[in-house]
């Protein structure tokens, strides 16, 4: 079994090549079908190896199996963390596809195949990146799901706002990554080993941590914390989101900044944890200061965005903070609510950005002033956006709810308010966009002039030929399903306590409680839903009372949309990073 | 941000970073040791398989997992680039002009033409025998075609470089690698695995197992892929135009 762990990689490779060779003669609806069913094949390969993950399987590939404990070959993992991941990515590549059946307005000329090979390759780097146990390798598939996402991002080359985003995503990810090659390499001349538990065994030996065991630590969390968005290296984000096509939205939303904080997990577990590596006081003082900023200007964001794709965006940003914190915490049940926070969240927010494309597609504009009770006619789209909006805020019992319940309860104190208040604000920002666009409810926003800064939404080109008049069933039943799958999270018996087991069985260890509901969990989703609730009434109905204030203005104009600023913020979130873990080397 | 504040914050985080980097590289091992425990180990695999150049066994052999990755990015990028510049509902394709070209340029390019495809083929082939290999011949032969180019014209360059054939090579030299790499699967040892033919006589064409076919699909793939992503650019240049009044 455990020889088939490369095939998630292999087998979406193959299908793109063959894409690819075959797509001058494919006509458009084989190209796609094609496409789902390797897609939906890898998804199923990848259920299959969870189902079979315990105990974790390890992979040398090539047979290279180490003698004597060493190995010059590659080591692939296939835990419960990996191989989850590997099938989220899976199943959402499955979803993008399915949601973009027939939707791009026009295939590049004799190459229908183009589109579904590159979100093949693009689930080819997510699964590799989950399962790769050797660094190196991982910051392989890195750059892969990297090179192919800027390429999804600038898809509708003609506008100038998708070549600048993609520009944008290319220069500030490339730069995180010669950051993370550069930490590599520290720990490759240190070592001299490039799989992640025989680095950490090797920096064990030489004793306790000094300035290179920090300089590599810094430069490889800069590469990961990069593409989780993390603040202040999240500015590439908003801005991508906006110009991505919606079924790359949802994939670069769902999952892939989420592996970034998987990645940040991954190697502290495998490479730094030990007495060489980095202390557990200063891995929990970077992650939680930068996890908790990343959160609270996440959620500001948010709230003042009218745009709604750039709206979703921040509050990705917001939510990866939340799931940087509770990585931070360092606790193992911290780490059983993230993995069910992320699979849940995955589901939500691809159903949201799912039906934001529809609202694009039909009515030319994602601007929530413009879209004012427009979009009252599509009832079953307002539906699922709404209950989006409420899983979002962790609505019991989605899986949103039972994660942040579960991580709420292994934070305790000042964070738990953290997570209640930024859930909200998001949600709410959500919600206030459901209010207003699906239900027509309060004023209609008057047109007040707005800042320069702001980017309205107005005047985009929808992504399909023509603008929608019937809502494909596609385009309906993907975010359905997606939902279905969110609330599934939370309410399948059992699947809570296989989740933690195998987060368990694949970190530090320990008898653990198994994730469950608890009633102050409950309560706790159901007062940052109420919450949501109440403040996009407020925003709503009482639209000068929660108006932008002065303090904001400084904050939104820091997304310029001038590469050089984030490659100034790049620079200084990496020396920002080197002072907060800087203490524990100092002290060793 | 006006350039004075962004300035100031390249030189804040530039000066901190270079600060960790220095302090790092005094805790580096010594330069020019004659003992590292990676090399050792794969020099030493890399004579067990009858593979004369160690590069050619890391590279195909012992971490051909990697180079999978390395060519998918490659092949991601190419295939990227044929999705961004495609030509746009504004744009209109135009005949390229012929052009004069100087006899002395003409004379030296058709005559090096010919040594420079022979020259990169010879890298490929060589790749697990002495310092080359697929991905620097590939970029050698691919550049060579383009003396054409250079020498005749656009019109004579796309004449031996039909974009489509090489886009179909790009796809089948990957989908080469991947089948070499499940043949390990099926045979029952591992994906990638170099256990299916014989090592073969130390220093000869075929020894060293599948590396020399990885390498040989490397060179096909790269070489496809660079031909590709020229003719993409160079089409941008010479050949497709925004329409008149757009």
């Amino acid at each position: 079994m455990k020889h088939l762990l490369p095939l998630v990689v292999a087998v979406p490779l193959l299908g793109a090549a063959l894409l690819v060779a075959g797509g001058r003669r494919l006509p458009r609806v084989v190209a796609e079908t094609v496409g789902c069913a390797v897609a939906a094949g890898t998804a199923a390969l990848a259920l299959l190896l969870l189902a079979n993950s315990s105990p974790p399987m390890v992979e040398w590939v090539g047979g290279w199996t180490p003698e004597n404990g060493r190995s010059v070959g590659i080591v692939l993992v296939g835990d419960g963390p990996g191989l989850g991941l590997a099938a989220l990515a899976s199943l959402l590549t499955v979803a993008a596809l399915a949601y973009s059946w027939h939707y791009f307005d026009e295939p590049p000329r004799r190459h229908t195949g183009s589109f579904p090979a590159l979100v093949l390759l693009f689930q080819a780097g997510m699964c590799g990146f989950a399962v790769a146990g050797d660094l190196f390798n991982a910051f392989v598939f890195f750059e892969l799901m990297s090179v192919v996402a800027y390429a999804l991002t600038g898809h509708r080359v003609e506008e100038a706002k998708a070549v600048q985003g993609a520009l944008t995503f290319g220069v500030v990810t490339s730069l995180g990554a010669y950051a993370m090659l550069m930490g590599i390499a520290l720990l490759y001349a240190r070592t001299g080993e490039l799989a992640m538990a025989h680095i950490g065994r090797g920096l064990d030996r030489h004793g306790g941590p000094d300035a290179l065991v920090l300089a590599a630590f810094v430069l490889v969390l800069t590469g990961l914390l990069v593409k989780a968005a993390a603040v202040p290296f999240h500015f590439w984000l908003p801005d991508a989101h906006a110009v991505a096509p919606t079924p790359v939205c949802m994939l670069l939303s769902g999952v892939m900044v989420e592996l970034g904080a998987y990645g940040v997990w991954r190697v502290h577990d495998s490479v730094f944890s030990g007495p060489g590596g980095v202390p557990e006081a200063d891995l929990e003082r970077v992650l939680v200061v930068l996890g908790s900023l990343t959160a609270v200007i996440g959620a500001v964001m948010c709230w003042y965005q009218r745009h709604v794709k750039r709206l979703l965006a921040y509050s990705t940003v917001a939510h990866t903070g939340l799931f940087l914190v509770g990585i931070g915490i360092l606790t193992p049940q911290a780490d059983d609510g993230i993995a069910l926070y992320v699979l849940g969240h995955a589901g939500v927010k691809a159903a949201l950005f799912a039906c934001t494309g529809i609202l694009l597609d039909r009515y030319g504009t994602v601007d929530e002033h413009a879209l004012y009770g427009r979009a009252r006619e599509l009832r079953g789209v307002a539906v699922l956006f709404l209950v989006g909006a409420l899983a979002l805020g962790g609505l019991p019992p989605f899986g949103t709810a039972l994660g942040k319940a579960v991580t709420e309860e292994a934070v305790g104190g000042p964070l738990t308010v953290l997570y209640v208040a930024v859930s909200a604000i998001t949600a709410g920002a959500v919600l206030r966009v459901a209010a207003r666009v699906f239900l027509g409810l309060g004023p209609q926003p008057g047109e007040t002039p707005s800042p320069a800064y702001e980017t309205t939404g107005a005047g985009e080109e929808p992504e399909t030929r023509h603008r929608l008049g019937r809502v494909p069933g596609t385009m309906t039943a993907v975010p359905a399903l997606l939902l279905a799958g969110a609330l599934a999270v939370g309410v399948t018996p059992g699947f809570a306590a296989g989740v933690s087991r195998a987060v368990n069985e694949a970190g530090s260890g320990g008898a653990v409680t198994p994730a469950h509901w608890t009633p102050p969990g409950v309560l706790l989703g159901l007062v940052s839903t109420a919450l949501a609730a109440g403040l996009a009434t407020l925003a709503v109905t009482r639209p000068a009372l929660l108006a932008e204030p002065g303090w904001a203005a400084p904050l939104r104009r820091l997304q310029s949309g001038h590469i050089g600023d984030y490659v100034a913020w790049t620079l200084l979130g990496t020396v920002l990073l080197g002072v907060l873990a800087l203490p524990g080397v100092l002290g060793a | 941000m006006n350039r004075r504040v962004r300035l100031l914050m390249v030189l804040a985080g530039g000066a901190g970073l270079a600060a960790l980097l220095v302090a790092a590289c005094l805790d580096m091992p010594g330069f020019g040791g004659d003992r590292h425990p990676y090399g050792d180990r794969a020099v030493h695999e890399s004579l067990a398989r009858r593979t004369a150049n160690t590069i050619a066994s890391v590279n195909f052999d012992q971490r051909a997992f990697d180079t999978l990755g390395e060519m998918t990015i490659l092949f991601g990028a190419v295939l990227g680039t044929v999705v961004l510049l495609r030509q746009t509902r504004d744009e209109r394709r135009a005949a390229p002009r012929p052009e004069d070209v100087a006899p002395p340029v003409r004379r030296y390019a058709l005559a090096v033409l010919p040594v420079a495809v022979l020259t990169g083929l010879y890298v490929i082939a060589h790749g697990q025998l002495s310092p080359g290999g697929g991905f620097q011949g590939g970029v050698v032969a691919a550049t060579a075609l383009h003396l054409l180019y250079l020498g005749a014209d656009y019109r004579a360059l796309e004449r031996i470089r039909p974009v489509g054939l090489y886009e179909v090579g790009d796809a089948l030299a990957a989908s080469a690698y991947l089948v070499l790499g499940l043949a390990g699967v099926l045979a029952g040892t591992a994906f990638l695995a170099n256990t299916l033919l014989p090592y073969g006589t130390f220093n000869t064409l075929t020894s060293g197992g599948t590396v020399p076919l990885l390498n040989a699909a490397i060179g096909m793939e790269v070489a496809c892929a660079v031909v590709v992503l020229l003719a993409r650019f160079l089409d941008q240049a010479v050949e497709i135009e925004e329409e008149s009044g757009t």
